[in-house]
């Protein structure tokens, strides 16, 4: 038992410094909920790595500002917690977003986690705010199974760069076994050529859809649903058809038993 | 100095005595990360709960070069890190009325969701074995990092305070916080104990925090 909580305490400078995988992450963060003096040091060490983030300052370019602050218009804050609600045993967890935690808080309202995904590709894509509303109201519409990802307590958030140019990002859910796709920044094709997406397993490769056309590099949303164990998603290059298997090499790969 | 008394560096590892408190000229005050200091940031974040758009452009001011420059030390890709950069700063938008100034700065917070971003950002490029294309995209027009804001007196002293530390914590907790590397990486990187980082790691950050003299 001593033993123990000395090896717990010892990981608070790891814990502070991001620098614990998830299992040890999960434990300290209960050991936090029973220990005042560890969240007090939990804070004073935090202030110190946002004085070494400070003095690595730099100058953003002047042009993400004004693109940051439309993103910021078009998308809806998080109501705060209110004092009422909070009970003795779940204070601490709201109070200071630790951990997962807050992978999970910035995923809880419906649709929002992908909301903002879609608002800072289009503000670095430099699309409308006006054909941004229509793209997040056209979200906000889709199918029962999006929400079902999206507003999942077990909701993580992947992101990869595709080989070829842009970012891929998944929303996914292993509860509702399914995951919602975004892509920005994707390289243009020729009318013939599409994107399509896969499903890797033990199984093989089965085709989980074609991106539709995007728009300006901007692809997605897409649900994929049926996921199974130790499956990962890929991308691929296709004719614009379709293929049945794929009939090039994976640009981008996400490994989603995380 | 509340909260202190739990954690003092190790003297069972032997180390020299921590430099702690005022160096030469050093004030002792706490998250001095912008000009006007942390009040104005916090106070702008509560003005951000409120959806008030002009305290957002505040914030923004304030925070976006930390952030960025955090992030960029970790992705490094400079488009990508303007992307997570401005993630950040949309999730310090829609999550301004969750802050709890008790339980530390707007600056310690804001910091700590930029550094979780982009650590989260390497290590699901690292999961889905996307490292090289990381690599490759870095080379085309990466530029060291110099172009400096009003953080040369933040450096100067946080570079003096990382050169109180012993060699094993300096590395220890650079390799975690600029590098995104997780302990058992830095073990590895360092040809150390796991045991021994987690060590490292915990008094390098106590002596740094003591010597900047953030509470």
């Amino acid at each position: 038992m001593g033993e123990r909580r000395t090896g717990l305490h010892a990981l608070v400078g790891a814990y502070v410094l991001d620098a614990v995988e998830d299992g040890d992450r999960a434990q300290f963060e209960r050991h936090l909920l029973s220990c005042d003096q560890c969240r007090d040091d939990v804070r004073g060490l935090r202030e110190a790595t946002a004085r070494l983030a400070a003095a690595a300052a730099i100058a953003p370019r002047p042009e993400l500002r004004q693109s940051t602050m439309q993103a910021a218009a078009v998308t809806r804050q998080l109501p705060p917690v209110v004092i009422g609600e909070r009970t003795a045993a779940t204070s601490r967890r709201v109070r200071w977003p630790v951990g997962r935690g807050i992978a999970r808080t910035w995923l809880a309202g419906v649709a929002a986690g992908l909301a903002i995904v879609l608002a800072v590709a289009a503000v670095l894509l430099g699309v409308h705010a006006g054909a941004m509303q229509q793209r997040l109201a056209a979200t906000q519409r889709r199918d029962s199974a999006m929400t079902a990802v999206l507003g999942a307590h077990d909701a993580v958030i992947l992101t990869a760069a595709v080989r070829t140019g842009g970012t891929a990002t998944v929303v996914m859910s292993h509860r509702a076994r399914a995951l919602v796709f975004t892509a920005n920044g994707l390289a243009t094709l020729p009318g013939v050529r599409a994107y399509e997406l896969w499903l890797a397993g033990p199984a093989g490769v089965t085709p989980a859809g074609m991106l539709p056309p995007g728009h300006r590099g901007m692809s997605g949303p897409m649900v994929v649903g049926g996921l199974a164990k130790g499956e990962q998603l890929e991308l691929t290059v296709e004719p614009a058809t379709g293929s049945r298997q794929p009939t090039s090499a994976p640009i981008v790969r996400l490994v989603l038993d995380s | 100095m509340r909260g202190q008394a739990g954690l003092r560096s190790g003297d069972e590892y032997g180390n020299v005595d921590v430099v702690a408190g005022s160096p030469a000229g050093g004030a002792r005050r706490p998250g001095r990360a912008s000009p006007a200091g942390p009040d104005a940031l916090q106070a702008a974040l509560s003005a951000v709960a409120r959806g008030d758009e002009a305290a957002f452009a505040v914030v923004y001011d304030r925070a976006a070069p930390v952030v960025l420059g955090t992030v960029r030390r970790i992705v490094r890709n400079p488009a990508q890190s303007e992307e997570v950069m401005q993630e950040v700063l949309l999730e310090v938008w829609r999550t301004a009325a969750r802050f709890d100034p008790t339980a530390g700065s707007a600056t310690a917070w804001i910091t700590m969701l930029a550094h979780r971003r982009a650590v989260d950002r390497v290590r699901s490029e690292q999961r889905a074995a996307q490292r090289e294309a990381r690599s490759a995209a870095a080379e085309v027009g990466y530029d060291e990092v110099t172009e400096a804001v009003e953080a040369s007196l933040d450096r100067e002293r946080v570079r003096r305070c990382l050169d109180g530390l012993t060699e094993l914590q300096r590395e220890s907790v650079t390799l975690a916080y600029y590098g995104g590397y997780s302990y058992r990486e830095v073990a590895q990187l360092l040809g150390v104990a796991v045991g021994t980082v987690k060590t490292r790691m915990r008094d390098g950050l106590i002596r740094l925090r003591d010597c900047l003299g953030v509470e």
